[in-house]
């Protein structure tokens, strides 16, 4: 029993490990994503962290010269050329005089609020103008001797609880969900060429007509491919460990850093997933009647980790998604780097759940192979 | 030693088998010899347990494939057409993985391979990989997995399909050598001279059932013809899907 699958597991390494294409077809996402990520996090940090000087476009700016001031102290600016956005801001020629009068002097912005290019400008200028209108309205109450802070009728006070490595959260979803999709990409071009691939290449139903049960021979492809995925782990961990030790995370207060105990933690934690990954992938390219409508079904499979990610990183549905396969362990792997308390129940029933899955298509795939149509693509 | 006996199987609309019997003994050649869709790869397939037959029996040395269907199985040397080479293996691994599956120790499973490569004088390309070899080489890798691990019954599939004279000679011999050595070989073929030149005994098949089992001169001096086309073509009725 042992040696058989011995047999067929030595065989499925050395013919896919032959099959350079796809497993550099694996690597290169391994390789590649953690150098995207960080160029990606880098960009994101520039944007979040410095505020640029917004030049609008100010039309009779010479009405109210201290507003103008004012704006040019939040740099807000007028100015011409290719930097200007789309936002006029009209003063109305009445202004000093509306002004004078205690009246509501009138500013018009003139720009597309459905662009969503300009949306956090025009919301700056809305508050540096408010802010303005603010100022200039509690020093009228003082003029007239009246506290401002009668206008005031609640204090709403912010306490920020979050801390740096907190906010770092949408960072930390996306590198532990590219760290994770690993297993599922590594394995698929694997999964298909030793499924649908040996159907097609005749050497199906020769495998089949030996002395072997179906499942010994699943056991040893699924079993197989996830030594790959998880080779492709072990390469997108060391290479992410290089490329976010360059991302510039002071300006957040915030770093992601992947030490060698976080390895080891998303190894162990990784296993059931690249063993579920294969299983599912085989299963499906099993299911499908060629190499192409292979390729097609296991695209979409690879939708479903995605999904299950999207849902516990931004919350989307309940709590009790968080016990499944995928959202626990990249819940596990943040805490993991949050240095916040690992959920160990969530982890260890969505670990079983994993292996479950692994062995429900795994077994399923085994009757598959006993299905004439499915072996000779009837 | 195989038998089938009564076998029924539809695929689909189609009727492949219809009471198909026939046996092949050890230390003889048996051709299934049949026109194009006569059922012979459904038979093949039946008879190694990939397709389930509706109705009827067939066993290996005693072993029925429905019920004892892995034993069955390690009776057999399958030839199948197509090959299902490997191609990123070379014939030594490739040989060697099948000697292994069909319960050799890997150190017997070597030897055996070492054996089979040199008999069938292939040592110059054993290990290269498949990818590119010939027809010819194709064909020898292919016998050579059938019988690396000296099962008692070898069947082979439209053995001689797309073969050049050195390689179907090559094969011819091999065979002759196997009935020497006292095995079962049986062949599904539509090409008559090769039937004629090589079988003692002749089971001709139309429409999922035999017509009729005998060796080439007797079924000559049935049907009162002088070659073994003539008696085939008398025997199913008609000459279609037939090759000279």
């Amino acid at each position: 029993m042992i040696r058989l699958f011995n047999t067929l597991f030595r065989k499925e390494l050395l013919d896919a490990s032959r099959d350079k294409r796809s497993v550099m077809a694996g690597l290169y996402y391994a390789l590649g994503t953690p150098i995207l990520m960080c160029l990606l996090f880098s960009v994101l940090l520039k944007q979040l962290s410095s505020t640029d000087e917004l030049q609008i476009t100010i039309e009779n700016a010479e009405a109210a010269p201290a507003l103008v001031h004012y704006l040019a102290s939040k740099e807000i600016n007028h100015g011409e050329g290719d930097k200007v956005k789309a936002i006029r801001l009209q003063l109305s020629t009445d202004f000093q005089q509306s002004m004078q009068q205690g009246r509501p002097a009138v500013v018009i912005i003139d720009a597309d609020r459905s662009n969503d290019r300009l949306q956090s400008a025009i919301r700056r200028l809305e508050r540096a103008l408010s802010q303005y209108s603010n100022e200039v309205a509690h020093l009228r109450l003082l003029a007239r001797g009246i506290d401002p802070n009668l206008l005031q009728a609640i204090d709403v006070q912010m306490h920020d609880q979050a801390t740096p490595d907190s906010r770092g959260g949408m960072f930390l979803g996306v590198a532990t969900l590219s760290i994770i999709l690993t297993l599922f990409y590594a394995a698929m071009n694997l999964a298909i060429d030793t499924s649908a691939g040996e159907r097609e290449r005749n050497s199906l139903t020769l495998l089949l007509s030996q002395p072997l049960s179906s499942l010994q021979l699943v056991l040893a492809k699924v079993v197989a491919i996830s030594c790959f995925s998880m080779a492709g782990l072990l390469l997108i961990l060391v290479v992410s460990k290089f490329a976010y030790g360059m991302v510039p995370w002071q300006q957040l207060g915030f770093s992601i850093s992947l030490n060698l105990d976080f390895m080891l933690f998303a190894i162990v934690v990784g296993l059931p997933l690249a063993l579920m990954s294969a299983s599912l992938q085989v299963m499906v390219s099993f299911m499908a009647k060629s190499f192409k409508e292979a390729q097609t079904y296991v695209t979409l499979v690879l939708f479903v980790p995605l999904v299950l990610s999207m849902v516990t990183t931004y919350n989307i549905a309940d709590d009790y998604l968080q016990w499944l396969p995928i959202a626990a362990q990249q819940q596990a792997m943040i805490a993991f780097l949050k240095g916040a308390v690992i959920p160990v129940p969530q982890l260890m029933v969505s670990s079983v759940i994993t292996l479950l899955i692994f062995g429900v298509c795994s077994y399923a795939s085994s009757r598959l192979l006993k299905s004439e149509k499915v072996v000779f693509s009837l | 030693m195989i038998r089938v006996n009564d076998l029924y199987k539809t695929i689909g609309q189609v009727k492949a088998l219809n009471g198909l019997s026939f046996h092949a003994d050890n230390g003889t050649i048996t051709g299934l010899l049949g026109p194009n869709g006569a059922g012979k790869t459904t038979c093949l397939r039946t008879l190694l347990g990939l397709l389930k037959a509706d109705s009827g029996s067939a066993s290996i040395d005693g072993f029925d494939i429905a019920r004892q269907t892995q034993q069955a199985r390690q009776q057999i040397g399958l030839f199948p057409d197509p090959f299902g080479l490997y191609e990123r293996l070379t014939p030594r691994e490739y040989v060697q993985f099948f000697a292994e599956l069909n319960g050799m120790s890997s150190q017997a499973a070597k030897l055996a391979t070492a054996q089979v490569l040199s008999l069938l004088r292939m040592d110059e390309i054993a290990d290269r990989r498949c990818q590119g070899f010939s027809q010819g080489q194709r064909m020898k890798t292919a016998l050579a997995q059938a019988i690396v691990h000296k099962p008692t019954n070898i069947v082979l599939d439209e053995p001689t399909r797309g073969l050049d004279v050195m390689s179907t000679r090559v094969l011819r011999e091999l065979l002759l050598t196997l009935k020497q050595q006292g095995h079962c070989v049986l062949f599904s073929s539509h090409v008559m001279q090769e039937v004629a030149a090589l079988c003692d005994q002749v089971v001709v098949m139309a429409k999922g059932r035999v017509v009729a089992q005998g060796s080439p001169a007797e079924l000559c001096a049935r049907t009162g013809k002088n070659s073994l086309e003539d008696a085939f073509i008398t025997l199913i009725g008609t000459d279609e899907g037939i090759a000279a």
